[in-house]
């Protein structure tokens, strides 16, 4: 597999920083990843406990709860035997159903729980960038229906008259 | 069964306050074109108020502060004027319908 | 005394109909008489002439005039009807009349007083009567207010009875409060719901109806101001209280939901992004986008429509709340029984939503904008930005809570959206609007330049940098909680950038007060602190408002703190010990009890940190005995930095040891802080302004730029 930096053209400075930046944050993620505790909690907070309490699995407290014991001991022995985290999931998927999981995943129509609200984002940034590129040309509307514009001594007595009383 | 009497106390009460209306009635003042218009003068002051206070507090340039003040200075003069032509107009027309 | 409630409902119900016919009548007719004299004068749009009536004109705008005053008065008594089959029900409540299958189903005869007062709203039927209630109290100071503007309070009193009618209907004929038991009577009810009964309980329902409820007033100015074509925008002006006082209080309900969720529920958590919570937050998103744009109309003549689709959506969202919460179409934890009314709720929704679109698309040419847009740089397009993301927020909460439904339509599978999905989705837009909340003051109307704003934005810039890198370089080995390493975790990094851009605001909003104190201060010659007083005073809706925003900074805070929360799990004999954070807690005993309510069993721990005792705390879990159902009462020590939290979950069966859990939980009491100070921030802003300053007039009128005023704008 080819190194994807080296495919950088001379010159651009600013891809290659977002790029090291990229794979910094990328490394630095999977540190601490593969600790057996910290993926269990990580993993047990994508889940849900299927009893009916509606909470996430490690959050579940009721004692004497028929579900969330045993999902929890599967999870830890998942986990130890070195499971990947979708291999663990597909698993419980399989055996409590799809709302077992937290969160919609990323996969088919799922994804589109996530697409829609950030598409929307940007359709709404685009849509407000043209409003008021739209409304900074248009021409300056009548302040009122059928005022008559003021000209000479009579507007500088009015405007005077404008800035004294808003001057106080 | 003491309850029908009271519900029947009960409704009579509301329907005499409903319906009896003794004396005239309070309709405020009618909404003339010179109010109208007042209430546009205030907001354009409030405006004018706002712009001379971020001036101060160094949030618009010089440049920006004099054509600003200008146009909104305009506008008000604009409905000043109106505002007195109307007043010259109609005097009565202001006063409260009781 | 059912009887009398019963009869209160229907009385009620033939009032508020009254009211809205007649109501509809007197308009319509006065509205006849106005346009036989279209012509006399040179009239604006609306403006209504007031010279020469002919005799017909005036016969029928008297009688019209009458009718419009017996429909106001009919509005007055309906609220006392609906206050009477309330206080009616409560004295059934009270005398334990377990004939009404209501008072049955939600009380019992031990059942402590402030809690059978309650009984009013902890049911399907109770709670719509007590919607039914805060309505007519609403249309009650709506029309003894009249006076301000007749006929506009006219065209809102209209409005409002429609709405009333509607909860009436539900209440006569689908959710009937007084339904009588069929049979023999039982001697005791089933009881309240355990989980509410706790002291919250008796005040977080009424808080967040009063907020869904309130925002009705604006929706029906809103709509009778478009109706009536309304000149001006004076009716924002005559709303504007009612829409932060409202506000206030739906503020109030959705976080006292969160303290009493946090505070009984014993999850450890306030917030579990349950449809029944999203329902609350909905309408608090789009009421705060509208309680900023609205600003924008009322000052520029800007947002007119889209000022009239908030307020509309606000309202119908506090009602499609209420439809989730009864209907059982989104399983819930907080879902009320399941019951027909769902359908009369959808009726309601699809009947307003045609109301609003027909007087919409009518008088839509009534809504033009009256200015243009000065430049890119400006306090409006902020503003722009701002209602994009409270609005796009809400959108996400609303998809988040429908998912499942669509889900189930397109793949054939219900799937769970759930806090992950939130946090992963809202986070990053909800920092997107810290960010504006940031930039937004330093902005000013029309016109900024950009010098200013960068120079304006680079001390605050400065302290928030150098706070986000004192919290990830201080060790926690130095007692900080922090040193965040934002690479190791999303959620430290949301928690990082949170309470950075916190500080951001924080400082962008005390630069504020500063330069407008500064301001005051030259022209005055009052010390800085005096001159800030003023300042607020002079504009108590500005300044309220940025203290709303630190309020909401530090809500944020504390909801940042949860990135660093931890628990343990441990059963625990006499003299067991559990570490959690920087506290040992060693049990010293457990035991039961019993009350007439209900049973209960608890455990006495003593809390140790640096080896000192600090505290003695008391986990209860508790069975009642009328429901037959169990409850946790956790114990909750509150510091700035940290809550110790612990919850007694249970028995183990086979040697009777407690089972304890403990939450170390950060920052928490930063969420309740930040919530009186945006209480408090709101009831500053409902102050009346100082009038204007009377300027010293010699010296200062020579000189034109010394003589700028310091009266200061929105």
């Amino acid at each position: 597999m080819k190194n994807p930096i080296s495919k950088t053209m001379p010159g651009k400075g600013s891809g290659r920083f977002t790029q090291i930046i990229l794979l910094c944050a990328v490394v630095f993620l999977m540190l601490g990843a593969g600790d057996p505790a910290t993926r269990f909690n990580e993993i047990g907070h994508q889940m849900m406990c299927i009893c009916g309490c509606n909470q996430i699995l490690l959050e579940c407290n009721h004692v004497g709860c028929p579900a969330s014991d045993g999902m929890r001991n599967e999870l830890m022995a998942s986990v130890e035997r070195g499971d990947s985290d979708s291999l663990v999931e597909q698993g419980f998927v399989q055996k409590y159903g799809p709302t077992v999981l937290a969160a919609p995943t990323n996969k088919g129509f799922d994804r589109a729980a996530y697409v829609i609200p950030f598409a929307a984002l940007f359709f709404g940034f685009g849509l407000i960038v043209l409003v008021i590129r739209a409304w900074k040309n248009r021409p300056t509307p009548a302040i009122a229906d059928g005022l008559r514009p003021v000209r000479g001594a009579e507007l500088e007595q009015f405007r005077d008259q404008a800035r004294k009383e808003t001057d106080l | 069964m003491t309850w029908i009497p009271l519900c029947l106390m009960l409704a009579i009460a509301c329907l005499y306050y409903v319906f009896y209306l003794p004396g005239r009635l309070f309709l405020g003042p009618e909404k003339t074109r010179a109010g109208y218009l007042r209430e546009r003068k205030d907001a354009v002051y409030e405006n004018l108020r706002d712009l001379n206070f971020e001036y101060k507090a160094g949030k618009v340039p010089d440049a920006d502060y004099a054509s600003l003040k200008s146009s909104l200075q305009d506008e008000a003069a604009t409905l000043l004027a109106e505002i007195s032509r109307l007043e010259s107009l109609a005097p009565a027309s202001r006063k409260p319908r009781v | 005394m059912a009887e009398i409630g019963s009869f209160a409902l229907l009385l009620a119900l033939a009032l508020s109909a009254y009211s809205f016919l007649a109501g509809i009548v007197a308009l319509i007719f006065q509205n006849r008489a106005s346009s036989q004299l279209v012509g006399v004068t040179a009239g604006g749009p609306g403006v209504t002439p007031s010279v020469g009536e002919s005799s017909l004109a005036t016969m029928l705008r008297q009688g019209s005039e009458r009718i419009g005053e017996t429909a106001r008065r009919a509005g007055i008594a309906t609220f006392a009807a609906v206050l009477l089959a309330s206080v009616v029900l409560v004295i059934c409540a009270f005398r334990n009349d377990f004939s009404i299958a209501y008072i049955l189903h939600h009380s019992n005869r031990d059942l402590p007083g402030p809690y059978k007062f309650a009984v009013l709203w902890s049911g399907q039927e109770g709670s719509l009567l007590f919607w039914s209630l805060l309505l007519a109290a609403y249309g009650f100071v709506l029309r003894l207010r009249y006076k301000t503007d007749p006929r506009l309070f006219a065209y809102a009193s209209v409005v409002l009875s429609g709405v009333q009618i509607f909860f009436l209907l539900l209440l006569n004929f689908a959710a009937h409060p007084f339904a009588i038991v069929t049979g023999t009577i039982p001697a005791d009810g089933n009881g309240l719901n355990p989980l509410l009964q706790y002291p919250e309980m008796v005040i977080h329902p009424p808080m967040l109806y009063l907020g869904y409820v309130g925002f009705t007033v604006p929706f029906a100015f809103a709509l009778g101001a478009l109706i009536m074509k309304y000149p001006g925008e004076k009716w924002i002006h005559i709303t504007r209280r009612w829409t932060m006082v409202t506000w206030a209080f739906l503020t109030c309900g959705v976080f006292l939901g969160a303290h009493w969720a946090y505070s009984v529920l014993g999850w450890g958590g306030y917030w579990g992004w349950d449809p029944v919570e999203n329902a609350s937050l909905m309408p608090w998103l789009t009421g705060t986008a509208f309680l900023h744009s609205v600003m924008m109309q009322e000052k520029r003549g800007m947002l007119k429509m889209w000022n009239m689709w908030l307020v509309f959506a606000t309202f119908w969202l506090a009602i499609l709340g209420t439809f989730l919460t009864r209907s059982g179409i989104i399983s819930s934890v907080h879902a009320f029984a399941q019951s027909s009314i769902g359908d009369w709720f959808a009726w309601f929704l699809a009947i307003t939503l045609i109301v609003f679109l027909f007087f919409f698309f009518k008088n839509k040419s009534h809504l033009r904008s009256e200015h243009k847009l000065e430049s890119l740089v400006s306090r409006e397009s902020s503003f722009l930005f701002n209602n994009l993301l409270f609005v796009l927020l809400c959108f996400t909460v609303l998809w988040g809570t429908w998912f499942p439904k669509i889900s189930e339509l397109v793949q054939g599978n219900k799937v769970t959206v759930g806090a992950p999905f939130y946090n992963r989705v809202a986070i990053p837009v909800a920092l997107l609007l810290l960010i504006l909340t940031a930039v937004g003051p330093l902005l000013a109307w029309r016109k900024t330049s950009l010098e200013s704003l960068k120079r304006n934005f680079m001390w605050p810039t400065v302290g928030a940098v150098v706070v986000a890198v004192f919290l990830m370089i201080t060790p926690q080995s130095w007692g900080s909680p922090f040193g965040l390493k934002p690479w190791q975790d999303i959620s430290y990094f949301y928690s990082l950038m949170a309470i950075a851009l916190s500080v951001l605001v924080t400082l962008t909003v005390a630069s504020e007060f500063y330069r407008g104190g500064r301001v005051i201060s030259k022209h005055t010659g009052q010390g800085m602190f005096a001159s800030m007083v003023q300042l607020t005073h002079r504009n108590t809706r500005r300044y309220g408002g940025y203290i709303v925003h630190f309020g909401v900074v530090m809500v944020i805070i504390g909801f940042a703190g949860a990135a660093f929360n931890q628990d343990k799990e441990m059963e625990m004999g006499y003299g067991d010990k559990m570490t959690i954070g920087p506290y040992t807690l060693i049990c010293r005993s457990y035991t039961d009890d019993d009350a007439p309510n209900y049973a209960s069993e608890w455990a006495v721990l003593d809390v140790y940190k640096g080896g000192k005792q600090i505290d003695t705390m008391t986990p209860v879990r508790r069975f009642y005995k009328a429901s037959q159902q169990t409850s946790t009462m956790p114990d909750i020590r509150s510091s700035l930095n940290e809550d110790l939290y612990l919850v007694f979950e249970g028995l183990n069966q086979d040697n009777g040891h407690p089972i304890l859990k403990a939450h170390l939980n950060a920052l928490v009491m930063w969420i309740w802080m930040g919530v009186w100070i945006m209480l408090g921030g709101t009831i500053l802003a409902l102050i009346p302004n100082a009038p204007a300053p009377v300027r010293v007039p010699a010296p200062a009128r020579l000189e034109r730029t010394q003589a700028a005023p310091v009266v200061t704008g929105d």
